[in-house]
């Protein structure tokens, strides 16, 4: 009978990881036919109970098997309508270049009793992990299929889920299937329907695919709504009245209730009554303790957007780079949505291992000798893994330049997770003038604590305010009008669209990358660089193209009752609600693809029957606008 | 049933509003024999209601104690009081707390059904807003933002009204200190109020809850024609702004 354990990973370098820790470093490598990236590593490892002391065979896929692709007469652009492709039967099958990876599961479940599925631990992984197993039970229909269950490749870690397998979760599975179909449904659909539609517009469109995202065009639409509200903006006049005091050799700066007002007059008349009164009264001296909290634990979306703010790295980029990073075990998993560390994780562990830093090596002993807090909990747990942590310590030479950089965010977040909030004494004091309520406010930063660590953050003493009592009269030195102006808002950055993404449910944060990456590929969207060294910012401009997609499909819907243009972010924000009814299992897949085939479907027929709206807005962009 | 004499005195005492006896002959005179064989209570209710939906010019008799004075608009007398009561018409109400065009994007969300549940569009998030509380505060900061859906520093107003009495006499009144129901929402054109022992500075009425009594009503053929041509409006007086 088969003795062997197969073990399957999601990557080749998380096979190699894993199969140096569970062999202690002693394992024999051997290639695959028909792919030079997978390997087989073969060794022996004690499962403990019921396993035992097993051979073990380690490989690994390269992501996913199998694509989704319509069957043969439907695939030419030519070949049906595009409407046809929300029901044309679809297939299922192992990528050309996948065929000898799945060849070589087949043939090592031949021998093995038990396959132990090692993919990532998220959506994505469970359905790679379906996928194996399909392969395995191929190759050996009794096999006994086991998941392992981590999230760091850092080897304790690593061996505790080599010895406590769980099940694969197949409603996850089931929702990223469902995912994947409607992608290439609704995908499919609306890319034909435009391309074909709008090639004949303009001559820059003639040999160019126009394709569609339903993640991807909402994520255009932001870009194109900000870049639209920069151009329209007309900037107005507001006025304010600010207050002045000299005491004690310092000038204070006292701030309008108000803020401004768009009315001239009315301020004038507002700052006469003020004059009129002569006396300002203290109403309020409030000292209070302020305290400037210590980040939450962290997640791939704040990672994403503090990357790119502080680290001036793309988002995309952040992700490949923390994906080496957990890859080589220096970091956990950096695909997690949860803010809040499980109570079983020893984090003074894991401080410890920082000790010999050269940079913050001393602050980690600190936190240890008596420091330490346990880090706030943020309200999101994806119950599949920890906020991003460093695992284990590197030396900074051993790590390219955007390692050194992500590495060291990571693990300063970690620490002033770890650390106590910045404490300090705030004072507010309010004055009444006239019938005008003034404010000016002190802070005094008493105990930097967790800003010693995280150099990202600022929080600085105010100047000191002289002292006041409350009730007593003074009469201010100055009483003035200023005049400002409104201003535009900034293009779109980065970060803040990642920000909005999220807040309005597009993607999932292992996406969203990818997502913005691809409306800069299809030329929709262009980078431009403003500034330079540390005010350098990077802005999302749309192209012509990009405005007029979106005003485009913006038309088509003007005026229907109840539908939603394709360039909002409700339709896919339904979607991606819906899959997390499939993983908790209140829907089925079948019942979710056809609900947002429904929804999607309703919106194709509006655009079709309204075609000449988006081509209107592409002539007005790219023919006559070009051209003027 | 209630003489014309007689509503007039309720109402006067009620609501201090001195309604024109003919005004009310004529209520009287074209309601049917159902309300007419309404008790005196009822009836006086059907009147208040007719007349908060009237034009005051036409259903309140005129007193010089009852109108503004007639200058009152002169920037020139630095403060002065009115004793009233005067009662009033609104003829327009502005938030002069926020820009134009911020109202213009806030309309557009609307018309764009983004107004509705469900369909809001987060469009401006504070990246690395800082977490900063007092002790006990909770001082979490919040991507959701619902004070940026609004375009301006949250809140609204103050506002500005023009206010017209039964005279025909306008007015420019400014809201000093919040006063409940007054808002864009909540106040309509020809909405009434009552003005008592108000301060005017520069020719503005200034309003507080000590100074306005708020009665409701409108006047229908006023504020529908109001709201549909609101962003019109906003728009023509922002590109007068940048015209100057």
């Amino acid at each position: 009978m088969a003795r062997k354990i197969l073990c399957v990973a999601e990557k080749p370098a998380i096979a190699r990881a894993v199969a140096t820790h569970m062999s202690g470093g002693s394992f024999q490598t051997h290639s695959i036919r028909g792919n030079q990236y997978v390997k087989n590593y073969e060794f022996e490892f004690n499962f403990g109970a019921p396993w035992g002391n097993c051979p073990v065979t380690m490989t690994s896929v390269i992501g996913h098997l199998t694509g989704l692709e319509f069957e043969r007469q439907y695939k030419g652009w030519q070949s049906c309508p595009p409407g046809s492709l929300f029901e044309a039967p679809v297939k299922e099958e192992v990528d050309k270049d996948k065929l000898p990876i799945a060849e070589n599961i087949r043939n090592q479940a031949r021998y093995s009793k038990a396959l132990f599925i090692w993919t990532d631990c998220d959506r994505e992984g469970e359905h790679i992990g379906m996928e194996v197993r399909t392969q395995a039970r191929n190759g050996n229909s009794g096999i006994e299929v086991r998941r392992a269950r981590f999230s760091n490749t850092e080897r304790t870690h690593v061996l505790r889920a080599a010895r406590e397998p769980i099940t694969l979760d197949e409603l996850q599975a089931n929702a990223v299937a469902a995912r994947i179909e409607l992608d290439l449904r609704i995908g499919a659909a609306f890319t034909r329907l435009q391309t074909l539609q709008l090639q004949a517009v303009a001559e820059i469109l003639k040999e160019k695919v126009i394709s569609y995202g339903s993640c991807q065009f909402p994520t255009l639409g932001f870009v194109v709504d900000r870049y639209l509200r920069v151009q329209n903006f007309k900037p107005e006049t507001f006025w304010g009245i600010k207050v002045m005091l000299q005491r004690e050799g310092k000038k204070v700066n006292f701030l309008w209730k108000r803020a401004h007002l768009f009315d001239r007059a009315a301020v004038i008349m507002m700052l006469e009554r003020c004059l009129m009164a002569k006396q300002a009264k203290v109403t309020k001296v409030n000292q209070k303790p302020k305290s400037k909290w210590r980040p939450l634990p962290l997640t791939t979306v704040d990672l994403q957007m503090m990357g790119s703010r502080f680290l001036r790295l793309d988002s995309q980029t952040i992700m490949k780079v923390a994906e080496a990073l957990y890859t080589k075990g220096f970091i956990s998993y950096p695909r997690t949505e949860t803010d809040q560390f499980d109570k079983a994780i020893d984090l003074r562990k894991l401080v410890e291992k920082q000790y010999p830093d050269s940079r913050w090596g001393v602050y980690a002993r600190e936190l240890i000798d008596g420091k330490f807090k346990t880090p706030r909990s943020g309200p999101h747990n994806d119950k599949a893994h920890p906020p991003i942590h460093p695992v284990s310590w590197v030396n900074p030479s051993q790590l390219n330049e955007n390692e050194k950089k992500v590495y060291e965010f990571v693990t300063r977040r970690f620490l002033a997770c770890c650390s106590d909030d910045a404490k300090g004494q705030g004072t507010d004091i309010e004055i009444q003038y006239g019938e005008e309520m003034f404010h000016a406010n002190g802070l005094i930063v008493l105990e930097r604590n967790y800003l010693d660590v995280y150099v990202y953050d600022k929080w600085e003493s105010s100047q000191e305010l002289p002292k006041f009592e409350r009730g007593e009269l003074f009469e201010p030195t100055e009483a003035n009008i200023f005049e400002g102006k409104t201003t535009a808002p900034s293009y779109l950055t980065e970060p803040e669209l990642i920000g909005l993404m999220d807040a309005n449910g597009i993607g999932t944060d292992a996406t969203m990358a990818e997502h913005i990456a691809k409306i800069k590929e299809r030329e929709y969207v262009v980078v431009n660089k403003r500034g330079s060294g540390r005010t350098k910012v990077e802005e999302l401009i749309p192209t012509r193209l990009g405005i007029a997609l979106v005003e485009g499909y913006d038309n088509v819907v003007t005026g229907l009752p109840n539908s939603i243009s394709l360039s909002k972010p409700f339709l896919r924000k339904e979607m991606e609600l819906r899959m997390l009814e499939i993983c908790a299992g209140s829907k089925t897949r079948q019942e979710v693809v056809q609900q947002s085939l429904d929804m999607y479907r309703e919106v194709f027929i509006h655009t079709q029957r309204r075609i000449a709206m988006l081509k209107a807005a592409c002539r007005k962009y790219l023919v006559e606008q070009a051209s003027s | 049933m209630a003489s014309a004499e007689q509503i007039a005195t309720q109402i006067q005492n009620t609501k201090s509003l001195n309604v024109s006896i003919s005004w009310l002959n004529t209520f009287l005179s074209t309601s049917n024999s159902a309300q007419r064989n309404l008790p005196t209570s009822a009836l006086i209710k059907t009147a208040l209601f007719r007349v908060l939906a009237s034009d005051f010019r036409e259903s309140l008799s005129k007193s010089p104690s009852s109108t503004l004075p007639v200058d009152i608009f002169d920037p020139n007398v630095q403060e002065r009081r009115i004793q009233g009561p005067i009662p009033v018409q609104v003829l327009d109400i502005e938030d002069i707390g926020k820009s134009l065009w911020s109202q213009v994007e806030a309309i557009e969300r609307v018309e764009r059904g983004e107004a509705i549940r469900g369909r809001e569009v987060v469009r401006t998030i504070a990246v690395g807003e800082e977490n900063e509380g007092t002790e006990n505060g909770n001082g979490r900061a919040s991507n959701q933002s619902s004070t940026n859906a609004s375009g301006g520093s949250g809140g609204s107003g103050p506002h500005r009204l023009i206010l017209q009495d039964a005279a025909g006499n306008k007015t420019v009144a400014i809201e000093m200190q919040s006063v409940e129901g007054i808002s864009l929402e909540k106040l309509s054109i020809g909405a009434k109020m009552v003005l008592q022992n108000a301060t005017v500075a520069r020719g503005m009425v200034l309003l507080n809850p000590g100074s306005v009594t708020l009665l409701g009503g409108k006047i229908d053929a006023l504020d529908r024609p109001w709201r549909e041509d609101r962003k019109k409006r906003l728009l023509e007086r922002i590109s007068s702004l940048q015209a100057r």
